[in-house]
């Protein structure tokens, strides 16, 4: 094998490599740490699961991005009493290719938390988050929403916050010269948004390193309690591929393996690896929101602007919730809008007069994540792992909170009525009847949610029978083997999680280089 | 597809689920969606077909009712007390949605752009 070269899906002879560093999954963790250990000069195999698209292999139409960039065909659902979607994405990029791009820096005060409370390694003091966020953020492009960039949707909401006297603010994105075309679930169709597969990853080749995609991995390798690489076999692209079945791959590493396959992804792997500890799989933690949709007598556009361009952090602290605004592709409207049968016909025909607002919650509900029981026939090894997660009742009612908010911002910016989506409710709720908003009931199948923001089931800690990485990230036990994604994250944040998971991927990463 | 259309049909300004996108719509489902989402389109179908005792709209199969009775089946489906019904009609808005917001019809007709075709096109090397 030549050095620096992209291996993609194949058939026929095993693919060997023997490298320094071998990182499972591409998304914001593993591509942040990919870059960093390649920069310092060693050799890096970073094996993604999913594709690699570029730009212009971005999907335009929803269906397109559940088929291309989703995990599971975007099926993946929370199990409990109320089944709950996740999102997440499968692809080089990871995640960060599908969210809304929205860059914040790690409250202070979660990282004292950190600190206290389970063990933080020296070099993840606020001072060198402060200096890592600041140089991705140089390197990711990153800039405030201005101006056109934003939609009507968007000052809407931020004009509306700003009269109630609440905090707001046009995000900060990895996309400074976004066009707003409110399609960032499809993957950004004009490459604005910089994302690992348009950055680092590219990185990693120029630097001599590989990148294997379509390459999920199915088992860490150990040479006693020592990590010494990772084993998997090529799984093609397209579900109606029938051609023969993809080549094995092993990826042999001389200093050890970065596991960031996301927070429902890297528990289970280590479990299927031989991992034994207590709490892996276990503290699943996530930002469960839902949204209400307001109806204006004129046209809003919902889909011109940036996805989620404006956002309130103003009861992140008395109550735990987030406000933003976001762009709802036209496919997943129906979806959203309470009703069928003409009454929702009658709804979607003002789908353009619609802005829909959301809140998220800093949720205290804690859930688990395991390997699938039954194996998997071609979804490949990450495929339908089991996520248990219900939001406690205390996490509803601040949703209903947060919601009850929504409606009343959005009367306030001149909207007719809304659309709660709540069942037990009318479809469509006058000024006079928020009160029901208020009133409506706390269980979780009444709702409509959506679980983004996870975190947990490998955290970080000092105390092994309640974490499952040590202060440093390497995993309790077992040497040449750390996490660096979201699943070593302890808490929530109450802030969107990218900016963080990079920082704390990219400490690790220089961490290694410099031992 | 009769499900489907009949979640979400035209009104008087805007177009309904398009038999003839949703036929093709559903041939490609078949062949690239996973096992475990078409398992749920198909059980969502069936349930749909045959729920109307459930909603009060009659004692025969959802493809047999009258378009006033099976508007009042769809629309009771989708609040009815069963959560898991609920579910049910979740699923086939959900589906319907896919093939409905991609019609360059209805997106002309609420002044949204078209989509470009997907191009299902990865990196090789």
């Amino acid at each position: 094998m030549t050095r620096g070269e992209h291996i993609s899906f194949r058939t026929g002879e095993e693919v060997s490599l023997s490298i320094d560093y071998a990182i499972v999954g591409s998304g914001p963790g593993g591509s942040a740490a990919a870059a960093i250990l390649s920069r310092a000069g060693f050799t890096v195999a970073l094996c993604e699961a999913g594709a690699w698209r570029d730009t212009e292999h971005m999907p335009a139409s929803l269906y397109g991005s559940m088929r291309d960039l989703f995990s599971d065909f975007g099926q993946l659902m929370s199990s409990g009493p109320a089944m709950i979607p996740v999102v997440q994405a499968t692809c080089v990029g990871g995640t960060g290719v599908i969210n809304s791009a929205i860059v914040v820096r790690t409250p202070e005060s979660v990282l004292d938390t950190w600190a206290r409370d389970h063990g933080l390694g020296d070099f993840l003091t606020p001072a060198a988050m402060d200096r890592a966020q600041s140089e991705i953020e140089a390197e990711l492009d990153v800039a405030a929403m201005q101006g056109k960039q934003l939609g009507r949707h968007n000052h809407l909401l931020l004009a509306a916050l700003q009269q109630s006297g609440r905090e707001a603010h046009a995000t900060r994105r990895n996309a400074a010269k976004c066009r707003g075309s409110g399609s960032c679930l499809q993957g950004c169709p004009t490459g604005a948004k910089r994302t690992g597969n348009l950055t680092w990853v590219p990185e990693v080749l120029t630097r001599g390193g590989w990148v294997l995609s379509c390459a999920p991995v199915s088992q860490v390798l150990f040479e006693g309690r020592q990590a010494s690489g990772v084993l998997g076999r090529f799984s093609h692209p397209r579900r109606d591929y029938r051609g023969p079945r993809g080549a094995r791959f092993r990826v042999s590493a001389r200093r050890g393996v970065l596991i960031a396959a996301s927070a429902t992804g890297s528990a289970p792997l280590l479990a299927r690896s031989g991992v034994r500890l207590a709490a892996l799989g276990t503290g699943f933690r996530a930002h469960p929101g839902s949204g209400i949709i307001g109806v204006y007598p004129d046209r809003v556009n919902p889909l011109c602007g940036t996805t989620q361009g404006v956002s309130s952090l103003h009861h992140k602290d008395d109550l735990g919730i987030k406000l933003e605004s976001l762009s709802l592709p036209l496919d997943l409207l129906p979806g959203r809008i309470a009703g069928a049968g003409p009454t929702l016909a009658r709804t979607l025909a003002r789908a353009n007069h619609t802005a829909m607002w959301i809140a998220a919650v800093n949720a205290d509900a804690v859930g688990t994540v395991t390997p699938a029981r039954l194996p998997t026939f071609r979804g490949g090894p990450f495929g339908r792992n089991i996520v248990r997660y219900q939001p406690l009742v205390s996490d509803t009612a601040r949703l209903r909170q947060g919601c009850a908010i929504l409606a009343r911002l959005h009367f306030e910016a001149g909207a007719s009525s809304v659309l709660p989506g709540i069942h037990g409710l009318p479809t469509e709720l006058s000024r006079d009847e928020i009160h029901l908003i208020d009133e409506a009931p706390l269980n979780n199948r009444a709702w409509t949610w959506i679980l983004s923001h996870l975190f947990g089931t490998c955290a970080l800690g000092s105390d092994p029978t309640r974490s499952v990485v040590g202060p440093d990230l390497h995993v309790h036990g077992y040497r040449n083997l750390h996490v660096v994604d979201a699943s070593c994250l302890p808490t929530t944040l109450g802030v969107n999680p990218q900016h963080t998971i990079q920082a704390v991927a990219r400490l690790t990463a220089e961490r290694l280089a410099n031992a | 597809m009769h499900a489907l259309c009949a979640t979400l049909p035209a009104s008087e300004k805007v177009p309904g689920v398009d038999p003839k996108r949703c036929a093709e719509f559903l041939r490609r489902f078949s062949r690239e969606a996973p096992r475990l989402p078409r398992l749920a389109l198909h059980v969502a179908v069936l349930v749909f077909q045959g729920s109307p005792p459930l909603t009060g709209a009659g004692w025969r199969p959802a493809l047999w009712l009258t378009p006033e009775a099976l508007a009042r089946h769809s629309e009771k489906l989708a609040s009815h007390p069963l959560y898991h019904l609920r579910q049910v009609s979740l699923m086939l808005k959900t589906m319907a949605g896919l093939v409905w917001g991609a019609d360059p019809a209805v997106r002309a007709a609420l002044f949204m752009e078209p989509y470009a075709d997907d191009p299902s096109h990865w990196r090789e090397r």
